[in-house]
């Protein structure tokens, strides 16, 4: 049989199949569909295969093979979640590859669609190539690797090739540039979301220079691979020889043209590690600090402590840890350096010597770019970025908002404990919380939500996270069934004194209900909305717990946010400001709710939503209980009503409502 | 009697009145489907829980006969039967099924071949039994045992059979809790298995199971070798349909088939067969194989009935469907891998293989039923398909 091509009494023993799966009664369905997903398995080896099923997809759907499924509407589907479905394997990888072929099939019309559900196909489908690069050029990442078979690979390829045969390139190049833009927006503190996309563009998409559209991937790559006109077509061990050659006024032009770079995405090269070393080395110091893009205040502050910062950069900075140096200007700019016990933090980190499975824990974060650099510095240039941007903090690929918002809020307003948290984790790969008057110890707490950590993170939250979800775990233990929602004592313990005393909760545990649904408002709008609490700010973060919905509303899980600052942003519209760990830039809420990451005053790392809007998806958060009570009645019943009604349609089908009042 | 889907959908196509009996676990998807459903305890037998108790309860239904799906139903619907029928002695069948040595001695009794068999106690039982198989073959010192299989009385397949080649292995493999159990001689020859419908105590259809390794693999129709065989078996056949006194229902005979054409008997069942058989014996010969299991316990069925129902006698498919139950051959699993070159056989059907939970443990297997998957062949050369099944049972699967 030819290598490749589908024998004739393969396809005849589908169609033998394909018929006993439509005479089946539900009864038996289930067990017949799975026996043609393995034989369509067989298929997806080569492009050929996946066009035979294409042709059957029409058939396929209209028999059903997808009810029943994760799969079934095409509308609820999120392209996020493609890439982690692949890696499952098969039979989920199998039914995600029908699902994104009968996606295809509504796009060009080979099912009958609306106009607007082919719209919605294409888009989902250029979404989904940008999301799977790595398979639509075959080249998948380290992890991919190890996680997926040989068969499992070539079936992406095949599947992804089929598709993208069929898809302009074009049209996913603006889809890229888009998610370029969401992701850099954000300024997050792991780049290689962004890095990875900009390095496929690089090696397999020609781009022209002349051509408007292509101008956007163009600049995005310059940032990494020639940010400056001296890096252009050299190494960074080159640039490093050619900038002994240079004039004072050509290493000015340089440092400025480096600056300018990074500032424009938030993204480092290499060069620019070597640059900053060259100047330190050579004791430039007023280029040191262009070469940093700082502003004003920053640049105060580096006079002032230009040694401990030229010492810094010696310790830590290398081309492959540049990303750090975005990290070190951030922090000159806020501040956090100036502080004495933060400098002393730093200090001691340098002397340590890291745990063995703490350096095991980094190494995995770092992938198989290690070399040169040791551990150490990836944890120190981490906890620069950390300090220098609160709002990029992520949870990556974990359950673990929780410990995500929490390193966020210490960065901001305790620095120097979580210097002292990530040494202490260092070394001794343990970690200890008061809580209740009792102590909890990593070391000796049962599981935490995470049953396997995905590492792709920073390598601070990698060295904290696995101790701060466990210990979590355990307080939420400890403070359960009590008749209310355990983090009303668990965020105080968890985060520190910053959290007010007063706890809401939408959900009544005690009558399994939303209870008191308007007083529930009446007390969060009191709480952060200027317009009725006296023109307050708040000040610390408040961690919110709210509800996740799909894109149509309806009830999926629940998330931990940190809400920052409610304000009239420049159009005039009050908008709520938040932090979301997961750093998604396109998250879909239904109901017209689409948090957005730029264009709405936001800071970079901050997600905002109209206030109302936010307020229909939040179940719990904190407030001053002695100040509520005298500020509830302010709010006019409209706006309370027009939140209750967003939730009620959404979220709320999930739960009973009770009218009762309650004590605030 | 017991749930099984696949029943009671060819049950729901025949449009016939049919009540499902199986514990209560099944009781909640059973009322959402709208399948006709009793519940009880087969495992508990007591002044509240007998077949007397059972035939009230189903009187609401009109029963008159009941089918037994799996081995541990088989009593009850012998009991059941028992009354429809006004005969003791169907029970009093029905617990021949459910017994092996007794199975064997009505066999002896009634002139089938069989080997040497004996109850035994304990370890030196078998050894004793060894002994005496080695004295009827002449051993002579420094000669290897004759090989004794010992299986429990009443379990299904080939649950608890082990298979002793020496006094060492008595010593070694035999435990406590496998006694008392039946010992029997070795059979020589090719083992192969009949499906039999019978009604009216004719047989009006005989499938014939190819093995190709006990408990792994096997195919239908049977290869070229056994079929010429067939009249020779349909007489031997026929012998134990009347020899066990069976009227209606089907049955399922293990045999051995030496090359100078001497059939042992190894054992017999009356309910679904292990290995998918009737799903590949359906397959092969176009019919419900699963409807006419059922239907022809139904004392009351027509000629016209059962010739819908069943293929003609004479029926010689030219394709053969055959499967390999697939075991992983490592303790701890955690991928799922497709073998090239299955994708590429022209004879590879489908496959219901599911992927392991993380890091699995795998239990050491027992019998049929507890296989991870089944992969499925079918082809026109039944050499090629033997070869392929042998080849497929030893490729590592699950990694």
């Amino acid at each position: 049989m030819q290598e490749g091509v589908i024998s004739i009494s393969n396809l005849e023993s589908f169609d033998e199949l394909f018929e006993s799966y439509k005479s089946a009664t539900v009864l038996t369905r289930g067990d017949k569909a799975q026996k043609i997903l393995g034989q369509l398995d067989a298929w997806c080896n080569t492009i050929e295969g996946i066009q035979q099923i294409y042709e059957r997809i029409p058939a396929l759907d209209e028999a059903g093979i997808l009810n029943d499924t994760p799969w079934e509407n095409p509308s609820r589907l999120v392209p996020l979640l493609v890439n982690g479905t692949y890696k499952s394997g098969h039979p989920n990888s199998t039914y995600e590859l029908l699902s994104e072929l009968r996606m295809l099939a509504l796009a060009r019309g080979k099912i009958q669609a609306s106009e607007s559900m082919k719209e919605e196909a294409e888009i989902y489908l250029q979404e989904a190539l940008v999301l799977n690069l790595e398979f639509v050029f075959n080249e998948p990442q380290e992890e991919t690797r190890l996680m997926m078979s040989e068969h499992e690979l070539k079936k992406v390829h095949s599947l992804f090739g089929f598709i993208s045969a069929k898809i302009q390139l074009s049209k996913i190049k603006s889809a890229m540039v888009e998610e370029l833009v969401l992701i850099c927006e954000q300024r997050p503190v792991v780049t290689e979301k962004q890095r990875r996309i900009i390095a496929l563009v690089n090696e397999k998409i020609e781009l022209d220079p002349n051509d408007p559209a292509d101008s956007a991937l163009l600049a995005f790559q310059r940032s990494i691979y020639s940010p400056t006109s001296g890096t252009v077509g050299k190494t960074f061990g080159a640039y490093g020889t050619h900038l002994s050659g240079l004039t004072e006024s050509q290493l000015e032009d340089e440092s400025e043209q480096m600056s300018e770079s990074m500032l424009a995405y938030g993204l480092v090269s290499t060069y620019h590690a070597t640059l900053l070393l060259f100047l330190v080395k050579e004791k430039q110091y007023e280029l040191v600090a262009k070469c940093l893009g700082i502003n004003e205040s920053g640049l105060a502050r580096f006079n002032e402590y230009q040694e401990f910062v030229c010492s810094i950069i010696a310790d830590v900075i290398h081309p492959y840890n540049a990303q750090c140096i975005y990290g070190l200007s951030k922090t000159l700019e806020n501040g956090v350096l100036s502080r004495t016990a933060v400098r002393a933090g730093f200090h001691n980190l340098l002397t340590i010597s890291l745990h063995p499975k703490v350096e095991e824990r980094i190494i995995k974060s770092i992938g198989n770019s290690i070399g040169k650099v040791s551990p150490k510095k990836y944890l120190i240039g981490a906890l620069l970025r950390i300090l220098g941007q609160p709002l990029g903090i992520g949870q990556g690929n974990n359950p673990t908002c929780q410990s995500a918002r929490g390193i966020s809020m210490w960065s901001q307003h305790a620095p120097a404990k979580l210097i002292h948290m990530v040494h202490s984790a260092a070394v001794h790969d343990d970690l200890s919380f008061r809580f209740e008057g009792s102590e909890i110890k990593y070391s000796e707490s049962a599981l935490g939500l995470v049953q396997k950590l995905d590492h792709q993170l920073d390598a601070v939250s990698v060295t904290l996270v696995p101790m701060l979800d466990k210990i979590y775990n355990e307080m939420m233990r400890r403070a359960s069934g009590r008749g209310e929602d355990p983090h009303k004592w668990v965020n105080p313990g968890l985060y520190g004194q910053w959290i007010q005393i007063g706890f809401a909760s939408a959900y009544d545990y005690l009558s399994n209900a939303i209870v008191d649904f308007d007083g529930f408002l009446r007390v969060f709008y009191g709480m952060c909305h200027p317009k009725y609490n006296g023109g307050h700010r708040l000040v610390y973060p408040n961690p919110v717990g709210i509800f996740i919905t799909t894109a149509k509303g309806e009830m999926l899980g629940f998330h931990a946010i940190s809400l920052l600052r409610v304000e009239k942003e420049p159009k005039g519209e009050v908008r709520a400001y938040f932090l979301n760990p997961n750093n998604e830039g396109r998250q879909n809420w239904g109901q017209g709710i689409t948090p957005s990451v730029y264009g709405n005053g936001e800071i970079h790392g901050e997600s905002s939503l109209p206030i109302h809007q936010f307020a229909a998806r939040i179940y719990a958060f904190h407030y001053n209980n002695l100040d509520a009570a005298s500020k509830m009645d302010n709010i006019p019943q409209n706006e309370v009503d027009k939140v209750k009604e967003l939730a009620k349609q959404s979220w709320g089908k999930s739960y009973i409502w009770l009218e009762i009042k309650k004590q605030w | 009697m017991g749930w099984s889907l696949p029943v009671i959908e060819s049950m729901q196509k025949l449009n016939k009145p049919f009540v499902v009996v199986s514990f209560p676990d099944f009781e909640s998807y059973a009322k959402e489907n709208n399948i006709p459903f009793v519940s009880y305890q087969f495992d508990e037998w007591s002044d509240a829980s007998n077949s007397l108790d059972l035939k009230d309860k189903l009187e609401a239904y009109n029963v008159d006969v009941a089918v037994p799906l799996f081995e541990e139903t088989v009593e009850w619907a012998g009991a059941l039967n028992s009354l429809y029928r006004d005969d003791p002695k169907v029970l009093n069948r029905a617990f021949l099924f459910r017994n092996k040595a007794m199975m064997k001695r009505k066999a002896l009794i009634g002139g089938l071949r069989v080997g040497l068999f004996e109850e035994v106690y304990n370890k030196e039982g078998v050894l004793n039994f060894m002994n005496r198989l080695n004295q009827a073959n002449l051993q002579v010192d420094g000669e290897e045992d004759s090989w004794v299989h010992i299986k429990p009385f009443a379990s299904a397949g080939t649950v608890g059979h082990r298979l002793l080649r020496s006094k060492k292995d008595v010593e070694e493999k035999c435990q406590d809790d496998d006694f008392p159990c039946l010992a029997e001689s070795h059979l020589s020859g090719k083992e192969f298995s009949c499906e039999a419908f019978i009604h009216g105590g004719k047989i009006r259809f005989l499938n014939i199971t190819e093995y190709v390794k006990l408990g792994y693999s096997n195919f239908i129709p049977e290869g070229n070798y056994l079929h010429t065989k067939r009249d020779r078996i349909m007489k031997e056949m026929q012998k134990l349909v009347d020899l066990f006194g069976i009227q209606y229902g089907m049955i399922h005979p293990e045999w051995f088939l030496t090359e100078e054409d001497e059939l042992s008997f190894g054992e017999v069942a009356c309910r679904i067969p292990g290995g998918h058989i009737l799903e590949l014996c359906g397959k092969a010969y176009g019919f419900d194989a699963l409807a006419a299991f059922v239907c022809c316990h139904d004392t009351e069925l027509t000629e016209e009935e059962l010739n819908e129902l069943l293929p003609p006698l004479d029926a010689r498919p030219t394709t053969f469907y055959g499967n390999v139950m697939i075991y992983p051959h490592k303790n701890q699993i955690s991928k799922l891998i497709m073998p090239e070159e299955l994708k590429e056989e022209s004879y590879f059907l489908d496959h219901n293989l599911i992927p392991p939970l993380i890091n699995q443990k795998v239990n050491s297997r027992e019998g049929f039923g507890n296989h991870f998957g089944t992969v499925n062949f079918k082809g026109d050369d039944p050499d090629r398909m033997t070869e392929l099944l042998l080849h497929y049972e030893n490729v590592d699967f699950y990694l």
